[in-house]
């Protein structure tokens, strides 16, 4: 009882402490879903699809097929284009080199005729543009001018197959005309079909990604700052003074730790609170499991942070240590990018940080309505170096009488 | 614990860290409703010593106990101690009241008790008009106040400072002292340690010094002092400017030797005092040397402490 009081009242310093101290307080609490509500926003559109490369263009062909490509690009709501003049090719070079445009197209010759009449101009620095123009070219030239593609097949074709007679001439006109008035429904020549998978949330997979990787990222990097109060009563001579006790510095570890793990709750309900109401993440939905989860990721981002803050001698150490651990767990774990984009070695070295095993499992659970079978593992790592962290800092707390 | 103990009770205590001794022998009892002033330089042993006393650390030989029990074995020892560290060992953003009922319970005083504990506290180191300001915004000389008062929330019966008055005024010392006065009048034992030599003279009913890990000398200041010097008094001449070798060489004849390591401040003691003094000028001016004054004053715990550590006193 009279350890349960003494734990509370350090609980209580702490509560004081941080709701008196207005920054701190901003970090803690407001900065998360902040920084959540970033994330999410720019990797949410990443996802291929939702890009809208800006493209500059200009029509050199200026025939009636060059038209309607320049028109369809014009009008496209899957590409920003934007019609350079004088149409020229240094013009595109110059708005793309400026940063204007994130690729080029120049239009040298009539889509339908022989040769490669488009020109796709790209910047080495944003590569990845060129290839998404040029689909969204592809896609625009199948919806505006299927006619100009199908004789562009036909030519290619003809040094195989010989000279048209006049009927087949007569036939593939004809076609043609008919591709022009009504274009086919599919945007891609008919090479592809695409599946989607079914019930699928579209770009919920990377908000569920997100706000556990915010999470564990915010919940440890509190928790740190928390737990350096630990060296702050070591230089404040609190220790001293504790020491000196009946006590010692164990109701004080406690009452941090018990504080850190209440802390990183709040920060979690405000995260994923953001993510319901702003992307409709089905957390309420999922309560039963994300409730434990949370508290897992909270006790060990709490454990770990008092159990490292420990094993330092000075506040400049521990404050080292913490930027060092927090930053690197952060990039490996797969807070900061996503673990899919990392090469494989990278991503077994991510399973050694509590971050892979949070976002796995807010991911699970959230996005692939993962059940307790999915998650248990999850939970026992999380929870086992959150304890095993509190019971090395217990331990030197204990030494520290020496 | 027999009537002769001493609340607390140190015995032949020893102690060395990596072979080097930094504790050798030390004796040392203090009595409730007492006063000890712990002196020593820097290095001399006195924070090991304090951190023996408090159970922190075990001592290679020798025995301490605390209220009959050895505070290292026994936990609970620890109960009727309260320490003052030298720094301002207080949650800066919580109030005053606030640090102190945060102390009680660390302290295990009963959650019923705290608040009274608290203002008791408070009212014994007059710090009360304070309670509600946040530690951060109090003077230096309320928080030594508060430091004092949340060793003492709890009621100890021996209190530790640990050089209380480090960086305080000459008003917030003498309210310090005032209050470290009322609380050994209320029984409780007090053990200093203080560079202050002036505030252990005046508030110390016995101190000690300790140097290179022992106990060199230990007692009243004034019974120390008359041991000492006798009836003798110390005459110091402060001189307009240093003196050149040979006006130097002239002075060490006449018994002076720099004072605090000042070129233009010589003292000597001398059984004579005023007399002397006249006699003292007339040489000076005889051989060159105009003091710009010369003083007669009753020796301190300065010359005493001066004396022990160039060795001119052995325990």
């Amino acid at each position: 009882m009279i350890r349960l009081q003494m734990t509370l009242a350090m609980i209580k310093v702490m509560a004081l402490e941080l709701w008196r101290d207005r920054a701190a307080l901003v970090m803690t609490f407001l900065l998360p879903p902040l920084v959540f509500l970033i994330f999410s926003s720019v990797f949410a559109g990443a996802t291929g699809e939702d890009i809208q490369p800006k493209l500059g263009v200009a029509d050199l062909a200026g025939n009636e097929v060059s038209g309607r490509v320049m028109g369809g690009l014009l009008a496209s709501a899957e590409i920003r284009a934007e019609r350079v003049t004088p149409a020229s090719v240094e013009a595109v070079r110059a708005g793309v080199k400026s940063g204007r445009f994130d690729a080029g197209l120049v239009i040298r010759s009539d889509p339908a005729g022989a040769g490669r009449p488009f020109l796709i101009i790209a910047d080495p620095g944003r590569a990845v543009a060129a290839p998404l123009a040029q689909a969204r070219v592809q896609q625009v030239l199948a919806r505006v001018a299927p006619d100009a593609a199908l004789q562009r097949s036909v030519r290619d074709l003809a040094p195989a197959l010989g000279d048209l007679t006049p009927a087949q001439s007569q036939r593939l006109d004809a076609t043609a005309a008919a591709l022009r008035d009504r274009p086919p429904s599919g945007l891609d020549a008919g090479l592809f079909e695409r599946e989607d998978l079914k019930d699928a949330r579209k770009g919920g997979a990377v908000i569920a990604y997100y706000a556990g990787g915010v999470m564990i990222l915010f919940a440890l990097f509190s928790a740190m700052q928390g737990a350096l109060g630990l060296m702050d009563e070591r230089r404040s001579g609190v220790a001293d003074r504790l020491l000196a006790g009946v006590a010692g510095m164990g109701p004080v570890v406690d009452g941090k730790f018990a504080f850190l793990v209440g802390q990183a709750l709040v920060q979690a309900v405000a995260i994923f609170a953001t993510a319901q109401l702003v992307y409709s993440v089905p957390v309420v939905q999922h309560l039963g499991l994300w409730l434990p989860t949370t508290l897992a990721a909270a006790v060990c981002s709490a454990g770990l942070a008092l159990g490292l803050v420990s094993v330092c001698r000075t506040r400049e150490q521990a404050q080292m240590l913490s930027t060092f651990v927090i930053l690197v767990l952060a990039a490996i774990g797969g807070s900061m990018v996503p673990r899919f984009l990392m090469p494989a070695w990278l991503q077994t070295v991510g399973w050694f940080t509590p971050h892979a095993w949070v976002i796995d499992a807010y991911q699970g659970i959230l996005w692939r309505d993962a059940g307790l079978s999915q998650v248990y593992r999850a939970w026992g790592v999380l929870f086992a170096i959150g304890g095993a962290g509190l019971v090395l800092a217990q331990t030197l707390a204990r030494r520290s009488r020496q | 614990m027999t009537a002769a103990d001493g609340l607390l009770t140190v015995s032949d205590v020893r102690h060395a860290y990596d072979g080097r001794p930094v504790l050798q022998g030390v004796d040392l009892t203090l009595n409730p409703g007492e006063i000890y002033a712990l002196l020593g330089a820097n290095g001399a042993g006195k924070t090991t010593l304090i951190r023996t006393l408090c159970g922190r650390l075990k001592p290679d030989a020798g025995t301490v106990r605390l209220n009959g029990q050895d505070p290292a074995r026994v936990p609970s020892a620890r109960a009727v101690l309260g320490l003052v560290p030298q720094e301002i060992a207080l949650y800066p953003h919580l109030t005053v009241s606030e640090n102190l009922a945060t102390f009680a319970s660390l302290a295990q005083v009963p959650r019923a008790a705290v608040a009274e504990a608290v203002q008791r506290a408070m009212s014994l180191t007059r710090i009360l008009d304070r309670a509600h300001v946040p530690v951060r915004h109090l003077s230096g000389g309320y928080q030594r106040r508060t430091n004092i008062a949340a060793a003492i929330v709890h009621q100890p019966r021996l209190l530790i400072l640990d050089e209380p008055t480090v960086g305080v005024d000459i008003d917030a010392r003498a309210a310090l002292d005032s209050v470290i006065r009322g609380l050994r009048d209320l029984g409780v034992a007090i053990l200093m340690t203080t560079h202050d030599l002036d505030q252990a003279g005046g508030l110390a009913d016995r101190v000690g010094f300790l140097q290179s890990g022992r106990m060199v000398l230990e007692g009243a200041p004034a019974t120390l002092l008359a041991s000492a010097f006798g009836e003798r008094m110390e005459l110091v001449v402060q001189l307009s400017e240093a003196p050149n070798p040979e006006a130097a060489e002239r002075l060490g004849q006449e018994g002076l030797a720099p004072v605090e390591q000042r070129a233009d401040l010589w003292a000597r003691l001398d059984s004579d005092g005023y007399e002397s003094a006249g006699l003292l000028h007339t040489r000076l001016q005889a051989i060159g040397l105009r003091p710009r004054e010369i003083r007669v004053r009753a020796p301190s715990l300065h010359h005493l402490f001066s004396q022990v550590t160039d060795g001119t006193v052995a325990g």
